[in-house]
């Protein structure tokens, strides 16, 4: 079985954005593998261990992804593709999934994982239009995969009205969410190991396409500004005996919020 | 005139508020307005659609449609808003919305934008508004394709009365089942529960509830308000709460008139899900929990101690 993994680089969200002119302050930010697409890793080497498997990542921009690379290589990848190109510095999700259509095609894989969404975007749409250009079938928020035999495999996915079971014939993408798995922390061995693996660093033009080819050069939707968001006020904090504050709050809910 | 092509938010046989409060914004764009209608027993539904603001209803009931599935659903919703000739599909913020419509967007060559919160029209010209990295910041897009596909964000657009529409139903053929992601088995949610999404007022259990004696006393707060019981992912990887009940970036995005976070410390992920709510409500034993950065009444007390007296209080205040 072979299994490609998509893997992001993203801002990490824990620290504070500030925004300026329009932009993100990229001062004192830091970059992390996106959660999800970590999840996805997991859920690849898990598969790898129970039923054999060879695991291939791609991540595409980012500039200097040999850490997070060498990361997920230490956590078990076998394989990983890292695809910049100053074309796709503009790109939306389709763009991104032309590429990775791109990249499926050249090899061939039995079963595409991707986080459900990237945490800088927020978006959930790339592994789906991938999907979609590729004819395959895909299930989104999945939180288990188990497989059958050759062809198929179970999944559940968290749906509208609860869990959802799926029969997925493969080949198949799916998009994983954080609930699937705890991804594991690399060991030393293969931290070590993970130092001597390569790269396989590509452009638009070494990947067998263009800008036009992937649609980068029209994108479909563009960023034009960032703006911060609207930041809630801290209200009024209460300390002292419970009996007392929790009679004040509950009369401020119903006398100035008014919501009882 | 543009046209908007709303996609019927139906849970369990139910129409779902988001649905009026879609229509209500098209309407407020100037757009024609469609909705589509897609499930098992969805022509009951149509006179609820016209109230909900809609002039044309185009409905797929089949029984092959009864459980979700990404692949007929959104063949549906594409074949609607061919027929409509729509410039803009909207749904509503909802787990088989986020499935789809990447989906319709692929197979309308159309752009795709998810969690919306604004959609601003000029001529041809679609703007959108949306928050991005966990809600801390937004975007504006300007989308430079004549179609957009869009799931809008939870309490992003209100409903307004009084925009009910015409009847004008156009009947959408079923599609054939997805073969190759063929639905199994739907394990549903635990029936007679107030939905998350819906419920007026949430009331959120997390880590300092400790146990399943701890939630049960959250959970007594919950039912006392009639209120959607939720969970920070703390008690949901404990196994305390099920996913379905995960308030935050990776699970519901709530908007509710009130939310009652209680022993939750407030991670950036739990606050992307909530702080679109009108009112919030923090109890924390922790002075300095980051929940009360966003809570407009905070108490700093051991839960164990106070929701027992918050019920108290609440009763007396409401008869």
């Amino acid at each position: 079985m072979k299994i490609l993994t998509t893997v992001k680089k993203v801002v990490d969200v824990e620290l504070n954005m500030h925004v300026k002119d329009g932009a993100i302050v990229q001062d004192g930010l830091q970059y992390v593998i996106n959660a999800w697409d970590e999840n996805a890793v997991e859920a690849s080497v898990q598969l790898k261990e129970k039923n054999g498997a060879e695991t291939t990542l791609v991540s595409i921009g980012g500039g200097d992804n040999t850490d997070m690379i060498r990361k997920c290589y230490a956590m078990g990848i076998d394989n990983g593709i890292h695809i910049e190109d100053p074309a796709l510095n503009k790109a939306d999700s389709a763009i991104f999934a032309k590429v990775l259509q791109k990249v499926y095609e050249k090899e061939k894989y039995d079963l595409v994982i991707t986080g459900k969404q990237a945490q800088d975007t927020d978006s959930g749409q790339t592994g789906i239009m991938l999907a979609q250009y590729l004819g395959l079938p895909c299930v989104s928020n999945v939180i288990s995969i188990e497989v059958t035999d050759d062809k198929h495999i179970k999944v559940s996915r968290l749906g509208d009205a609860g869990t959802e079971i799926l029969e997925v014939e493969l080949p198949a993408v799916v998009t994983v969410s954080d609930s699937i798995n705890e991804p594991r922390l690399p060991q030393m061995r293969g931290i070590m190991m993970a130092k001597k693996k390569k790269i396989n660093e590509m452009d638009l033009a070494a990947l067998g396409t263009s800008a036009d080819d992937v649609g980068a050069a029209a994108p479909k939707s563009e960023v034009i500004e960032f703006m911060a968001s609207k930041v809630r006020k801290a209200g009024q904090k209460f300390e002292g005996a419970a009996a007392e504050i929790a009679a004040k709050v509950v009369n401020l809910l119903a006398n100035e919020a008014k919501v009882f | 005139m543009a046209k908007v092509l709303v996609v019927a938010d139906i849970k369990q046989g139910v129409l779902k508020g988001s649905t009026a409060e879609l229509l209500s914004k098209a309407k407020a764009i100037g757009a024609e307005t469609a909705v589509a209608a897609i499930g098992s027993k969805t022509e009951a539904l149509i006179p609820e659609l016209v109230k909900a603001g809609s002039d044309k209803q185009y409905i797929a009931d089949a029984p092959g449609l009864e459980l979700f599935s990404a692949g007929p659903y959104a063949a549906c919703v594409a074949d609607a808003a061919k027929q409509f000739g729509a410039d803009m599909v909207w749904f509503g913020f909802s787990e088989s919305g986020k499935a789809s419509a990447p989906r319709v967007a692929a197979q309308l060559n159309a752009a795709c934008a998810t969690e919306i919160t604004d959609v601003k029209l000029q001529g041809n010209q679609i703007e959108i508004l949306r928050p991005a990295i966990a809600n801390k910041v937004m975007q504006r897009v300007k989308v430079n394709s004549d179609k957009l596909v869009a799931v809008v964000r939870a309490g992003a657009f209100e409903a307004k009365e009084g925009i009910a529409g015409t009847q004008n139903v156009v009947k959408l053929s079923a599609p054939p089942a997805d073969l190759k992601a063929a639905i199994k088995e739907l394990i549903s949610d635990a029936s007679g529960e107030i939905d998350l999404a819906d419920a007026d007022i949430v009331v959120s259990v997390g880590r300092g509830a400790k146990d399943k004696a701890g939630v049960d006393l959250v959970k007594q707060l919950a039912d006392d308000l009639k209120a959607g019981f939720g969970s920070s992912r703390a008690m949901v990887d404990g196994g305390f709460m099920a996913h379905n009940k995960q308030v935050g970036q990776t699970g519901k995005i709530v908007a509710p008139s009130l939310y009652i976070a209680v022993g939750i410390s407030g991670a950036i992920q739990h606050l992307a899900g909530m702080t679109g709510s009108k009112v919030i409500v923090a109890v924390n034993k922790d002075p300095e929990a980051p929940i009360f950065n966003v809570a407009d009444y905070g108490i700093v007390g051991d839960l164990f101690e106070v929701v027992p007296i918050l019920r108290e209080e609440i009763k007396k205040v409401r008869g």
